[in-house]
């Protein structure tokens, strides 16, 4: 949020302050023989920018407000609801590239089992970003305060690395490999801009060696 | 092909099967900071109440990959090198909305 504001104000800023500066220069160069304008046309240039940097902050304010509660109710009807469909999608693809494969074409092997030759290899990755929603975050919170288990999060986290698993397996498939190796699955913080101290997404990140037998 | 960059072979195995490697040209990496726009922000941030993917996001990390991999290919090439061995990554969460990405692997030859 805070990020955001300062972006915003800033680019409102400068833009204000070089528009005043011309009207400004243009209304001096005009009303040369009137000294007794220029005293408010100063005052406008500095105080100026920062009326209109509090004003989209606060337009900006207004329409979080408004907005936010719309977001949030959609959150607490869907996003359990969403997670769900998203895992059901999930297994299906799966079901369909290891049918394409014959089997599920990722390993964390490194090559060493391979018999015959290998014709061609080359580098696969895929990645998701994926965050709980607020109302999932609030239930977790609330179940953090019992202790044990916080299923709400641990789904969340396992459909973004099914996705991700899944899109590697996709990737392998468009680019023809047959056999995906040294499969590893990375988890990162990346932070949304709108919230630099707050709730995080997750990023995951798979990447392997790709082969093709020959 | 895509997974032939510049002549180079990438790969995240310790050695490319049926090939040797003949000589070691030490460890390359190359690194990027990208972040979006301030209208893919505001976005993000009404998705991420809601919950799910956001896409803007998974957009930028591929972005900043894809670069950060283009720097090591050219870092390599470089030094002559014809394959990039042990591709590792690694992400760090810099600042807010940006994402700093950093490829590393080794440089060889093989035949």
């Amino acid at each position: 949020m805070r990020s955001i504001d300062a972006r915003v104000g800033t680019l409102t800023a400068s833009v204000m302050m070089l528009v005043l500066l011309f009207s400004g220069a243009a209304m001096a160069a005009k009303a040369e023989g009137t000294p007794s304008e220029d005293p408010p046309l100063i005052l406008l240039c500095c105080i100026g920018p920062f009326l209109l940097i509090s004003l989209a902050i606060a337009a900006w304010g207004i329409f979080v407000a408004i907005f936010y509660p719309v977001f949030f109710l959609y959150g607490v009807i869907f996003s359990g609801r969403n997670l769900d469909k998203r895992m059901n999608e999930i297994v299906l693809r799966e079901r369909a590239s290891i049918e394409h494969f014959g089997k599920d074409p990722l390993s964390t092997l490194k090559g060493a089992n391979i018999v015959g030759g290998v014709r061609e290899s080359g580098l696969v990755y895929s990645s998701i970003v994926y965050s709980p929603s607020h109302w999932q975050l609030l239930i977790a919170w609330i179940n953090q305060l019992f202790g044990g288990k916080i299923d709400v999060i641990h789904r969340v986290i396992s459909v973004g690395r099914a996705e991700a698993m899944q899109r590697l397996r996709e990737q392998a498939q468009a680019a023809g490999w047959e056999d995906v190796l040294n499969v590893r699955i990375d988890t990162a913080e990346m932070t949304p801009a709108s919230k630099p101290k707050g709730p995080k997404a997750v990023e995951v990140f798979a990447y392997g060696t790709g082969v093709k037998y020959g | 092909m895509q997974h032939i960059r510049d002549g180079i072979m990438v790969v995240n195995t310790e050695t490319i099967a049926g090939k040797i490697i003949s000589q070691n040209l030490g460890v390359v990496g190359g690194s990027t900071v990208r972040a979006k726009h301030v209208g893919k922000d505001i976005g993000a941030f009404f998705k991420n109440i809601g919950g799910g993917e956001l896409k803007a996001y998974t957009e930028l990390l591929e972005e900043s990959r894809t670069e950060a991999i283009a720097r090591m290919v050219a870092d390599a090439s470089a030094r002559g090198a014809n394959a990039i061995v042990n591709v590792r990554f690694a992400t760090s969460a810099v600042t807010a909305g940006a994402s700093e990405l950093f490829a590393y692997g080794t440089a060889v030859k093989v035949e």
